[in-house]
């Protein structure tokens, strides 16, 4: 069967993009079981800031791989590599909201972009969106004139944009809101099915508020150390 | 210690290396055209429009600004000099060669290059910096076709709308300045028009494409090029301007040899 998300053997040490943190950890193996939500979880200095990028084929690794779907996207042709990323709702960190266009601009610009549909289509999936991110009052707002939530929601809608299976979020709950991070996820995971979430996800961060725990299947830290434990959810 | 032929060889081989890394950067944008879809297609038209209106409309006024002052004052000078020797008749080669062919596409390039081609940089710099860029492409979207090529298309359409400009200025303050040392108006239009051949005609266009597609391509590049710290925002563009004016200079030197 395949697997939505798997790393191994990825040496991670290092801190944020830039690396040059902790060096002498150990390589980072998991796997990210179909319909379930995963919470891998350090500190600045873990390099799991890293992790997204690796995974999307923007960076690679320094050794081991991580795969999509089976398919380590760095290695595919640019258009290929290209089309295969949309198979995957991915918010960076910083939200990665682009500064010129409304929050709607910016929820629609992968559909205008990444799909043959027609305008009329992808206004009406962008609708659909912003009102089950409930940024609609706020749609036509420029990231720097709507707040942090209405950015983080707005992202939200963009990563969703497609319907992907996975979905990797990096510290997508800072500075919310208990409730709000809750509604989030929900929307996230797509709805419950007989096997557990509709979507796949790997929630990338720091910490987890508490009112989540309960909400994911799985949680990982990595320890100052470098290795993986499991945690009680 | 290295030797100087060694230093110079190194050297010559880095610029030819960015030489061919823009053309690559330059050819990839183009070929992105081939897949963008239909909705992408009229957003980066919107982007292109944008560009259109700060790149050439909104510096219509600097361009007829420079181009009459430069004119007036040259042919006012011509007359009055070349009067004292009978030669007015060298007014038209001035006005149709110096100005109009040799002048105007150089100082129209520069001035958006200077007025445009800084913004570009300095805007896909700060892009790269707020992670814009990785955004775009971890969604699957190829930077090219929604922040190069509608800069590209908005640098070619501006220069050569902005070189129209020039010369239509130029010819007329010309004119003014003609008439107002004392040249009949007939003799004026006849000498330009005697002056004036074909060859001044595509020589012209080649320019304002060349000249577009440096200014287009050029900051492009260097603004995508920085790699993620603020502190390489002012050098990218700093890089983008020299390189602009520099190719700018080498074609135009290029266009003389060949033309």
């Amino acid at each position: 069967m395949t697997t939505p998300l798997a790393i191994e053997g990825v040496p991670l040490g290092g801190s944020g993009r830039e690396g040059g943190g902790r060096r002498d950890a150990a390589p980072l193996t998991l796997a990210v079981p179909a319909h379930e939500a995963v919470a891998l979880l350090g500190d600045e200095e873990s390099g799991l800031g890293r992790l997204g990028g690796y995974a999307l084929g923007l960076e690679r690794p320094p050794a081991g791989r991580v795969t999509v779907f089976d398919t380590i996207i760095a290695d595919l042709p640019e258009r290929e590599r290209l089309a295969f990323r949309r198979r995957v709702g991915y918010l960076p960190a910083s939200d990665g909201l682009l500064q010129n266009l409304s929050l709607r601009n910016n929820v629609a610009l992968p559909l205008r972009f990444g799909s043959e549909a027609s305008p009329r289509d992808i206004e009406g999936r962008v609708n659909v969106m912003l009102v089950a991110a409930r940024v609609t009052g706020a749609a036509g707002l420029r990231p720097a004139q709507a707040s942090e939530e209405e950015c983080r929601r707005a992202a939200f809608a963009r990563a969703l944009a497609f319907d992907p299976a996975l979905l990797i979020l990096e510290q997508p709950f800072d500075a919310l809101t208990a409730r709000t991070s809750a509604e989030l996820l929900e929307l996230a995971r797509g709805g419950e099915t007989a096997e557990g979430a509709r979507r796949t996800i790997l929630i990338i961060g720091q910490e987890l508020p508490a009112g989540l725990l309960r909400r994911v299947e799985r949680v990982y830290r990595v320890t100052r150390a470098g290795a993986l434990e499991r945690e009680a959810v | 210690m290295s030797d100087p032929f060694s230093r110079l060889g190194g050297s010559t081989a880095r610029r030819l290396s960015r030489l061919g890394a823009l053309a690559r950067f330059g050819f990839g944008a183009l070929r992105s055209l081939g897949t963008l879809p239909a909705a992408g297609r009229a957003v980066a038209l919107r982007v292109t429009l944008n560009q259109i209106r700060f790149t050439a409309t909104d510096a219509i006024g600097l361009v007829v600004l420079l181009s009459g002052i430069l004119s007036f004052l040259v042919i006012s000078q011509a007359v009055r000099e070349l009067g004292q020797l009978g030669a007015t008749d060298f007014i038209g080669t001035l006005i149709v060669v110096a100005i109009v062919r040799e002048l105007g596409p150089l100082i129209t390039a520069l001035t958006v290059a200077g007025r445009s081609g800084t913004a570009i940089a300095a805007e896909l710099a700060t892009n790269r910096v707020l992670g814009e860029v990785r955004a775009l492409e971890a969604m699957g979207i190829d930077p090219r076709q929604y922040l190069v090529l509608p800069r590209f298309f908005g640098s070619l359409v501006s220069v050569f709308v902005l070189l129209v400009v020039f010369d239509i200025v130029a010819v007329s303050a010309g004119f003014a300045a003609a008439r107002f040392n004392g040249m009949v108006a007939g003799r004026y239009v006849e000498i330009v028009l005697q002056a004036l051949a074909l060859k001044d005609v595509w020589l012209t266009v080649a320019k304002a494409v060349t000249f577009g597609v440096i200014v287009g391509i050029v900051p492009a590049y260097y603004g995508l090029a920085v790699r993620g710290a603020p502190t390489e925002i002012p050098i990218a563009t700093s890089r983008a301007t020299v390189t602009s004016i520099v190719g700018i200079f080498l074609c135009s030197a290029l266009f003389v040899v060949i033309g």
